[in-house]
């Protein structure tokens, strides 16, 4: 993976408000172990990862956005690229931090990834 | 001269008539009842008089009903029959029978609407029409009692028994009731006078363009690929099913700020447990109407609004962009305890605090932390 790789991140349609994403989109609940799921920007692209996510794994989201392995690197926070349940699937590790400081850095990763734009939005 | 007799004391119940007043929508239901007590009244004479062909000449001159007073200790609207001098005497005329027999008639009608007999030994199918003018502006918690004094059967008219009372008329196949809803304007006709609301769940609604509300409706209209709400309050027909087939008539209209709090609140309340792919806690009913009237008190109006999301934990997150700033309140709707964190993306600073926001002093803290970081002068 390269620092400028783009990891992909579904963003629920929950998590919008007239155009803006929370910052929640960013950030892993307990129930993930504290590792936020992405797509590897390298092996699949974001139109490829929002149909893999809603046809065939059938979750809602409402299009993909996403932040570079420096702009994580940034926030001190390493990829994992696990290839679990699939060959593409990444995850961000926040694990060991504390609420604060995981909501503080998912923050910065919105902050990444609305610069960025959308990647993919279906029509 | 003339004789003011005791004619009707109806019980009004529900929060808005707490305060010892009538608000004014409801008098209008009192005046389509006067209405109707004259024609009800009319009904009986012909009754008994079948081969008369008309009404005496003056039948309903010099006889009205009259509002007196607000009777003390709850709302009790006190209603009188005015009896021109012409007409009193030792015995009660004609015609003052009459509407005293439409008063039990109509009365006796509510009762056994209440108690699912039959309506129209009471009153003819022509008749019950009447009730779609009355009782249609009470609220859902709200109802009517014509026999206050008998706890059994008090005769009481609220949306149910009102529905029931207009729909048992075999003439009837639509009736009306208030209504106030919000959506989006996909379509106006103004060779037509017409417009289309279109609701949250995609169903959509004909309207009577008028001219007072058209520059509202005109304006949403063209703001219709940036979904620009506007909340509706009417009068809508339905038909016996239950179906909206129309707006009637239009009382106001109103943009809805594209964050505004209540309309967002009322868009979380729709989501259901498991809402967030399979996890996802849906946030309460009664933690999003606390949540509504404490942030309609408490945050002030003067300074911007936060973007709202649910929580996958069943809680409600706050955020606001402010210049360099990203803040964000995690809302337990439960505990009402809130966490509050600001951080400037230029220069790495935060701010954080645990704020309880049943008390008065964190609202305070909340409103200068915003006020601050938004530049807006106090």
């Amino acid at each position: 993976m390269k620092s400028g790789t783009l990891l992909h991140r579904q963003v629920h349609p929950g998590f919008i408000q007239n155009g803006k994403i929370s910052s929640q989109a960013f950030r892993p609940t307990p129930k993930d172990e504290n590792k936020l799921s992405v797509y590897n920007g390298d092996m699949i692209t974001a139109e490829k990862a929002y149909y893999h996510f809603c046809k065939q794994l059938n979750y809602s989201s409402a299009g993909v956005m996403s932040v570079t392995q420096a702009e994580c690197a940034s926030q001190s926070l390493p990829i994992g690229e696990d290839k679990i349940p699939f060959p593409e699937h990444c995850h961000i590790n926040f694990e060991g931090l504390a609420k604060s400081q995981i909501e503080k850095k998912a923050k910065f990763l919105k902050n990444y990834a609305e610069s960025r734009g959308w990647q993919f939005r279906p029509e | 001269m003339t004789e003011v007799l005791d004619f009707l004391c109806p019980r009004l119940v529900g929060k808005r008539f707490e305060e010892h007043a009538v608000p004014l929508e409801v008098l209008k239901d009192f005046a389509a009842l006067e209405e109707m007590m004259t024609e009800v009244a009319k009904w009986h004479y012909r009754k008994e008089h079948p081969t008369r062909e008309r009404l005496p000449k003056g039948f309903t001159e010099g006889i009205s009903i009259k509002l007196k007073s607000l009777e003390d200790g709850s709302v009790m609207p006190k209603f009188v029959l005015v009896v021109a001098a012409s007409l009193a005497g030792l015995l009660p005329s004609e015609n003052q029978q009459c509407f005293e027999k439409a008063r039990e008639s109509i009365i006796s009608a509510v009762d056994a609407a209440e108690h699912s007999e039959n309506i129209t030994t009471h009153l003819p199918d022509s008749m019950l029409g009447y009730f779609d003018k009355i009782g249609r502006s009470l609220n859902d918690d709200e109802y009517i009692e014509f026999r206050p004094t008998n706890p059994l059967r008090p005769a009481k008219l609220n949306k149910e028994t009102r529905k029931k009372l207009v729909l048992a008329s075999s003439q009837t196949q639509f009736y009306t009731e208030d209504i106030q809803i919000k959506g989006i304007i996909p379509e106006a006709d103004q060779g037509k006078s017409s417009f289309t609301i279109e609701l949250i769940d995609g169903a959509r609604i004909l309207a009577q363009l008028d001219d007072v509300h058209s520059e509202i409706i005109m304006g949403a209209f063209n703001k219709y690929k940036k979904q620009q709400r506007i909340s509706v309050k009417g009068i809508a027909k339905y038909n016996r099913y239950g179906s909206i087939q129309k707006i009637e008539s239009i009382e106001y209209v109103n943009l809805i700020d594209e964050l505004d709090i209540s309309d967002r609140l009322e868009d979380i309340s729709k989501l259901k447990d498991g809402w967030l792919d399979g996890k996802g806690i849906a946030p309460s009913a009664d933690g999003l109407k606390w949540l509504d009237e404490t942030f309609g008190v408490s945050y002030e109006s003067s300074l911007p609004l936060p973007h709202l999301y649910p929580t996958a934990e069943g809680g409600i997150q706050a955020e606001w962009t402010l210049n360099d700033w990203e803040i964000s309140l995690d809302i337990d709707i439960a505990s009402k305890i809130a966490d509050f964190q600001g951080v400037n993306l230029k220069t790495g600073e935060e701010e954080e605090g645990i704020y309880d926001l049943s008390k008065k002093e964190t609202w305070d803290a909340i409103n200068s932390a915003i006020r601050n970081k938004a530049g807006v002068l106090a």
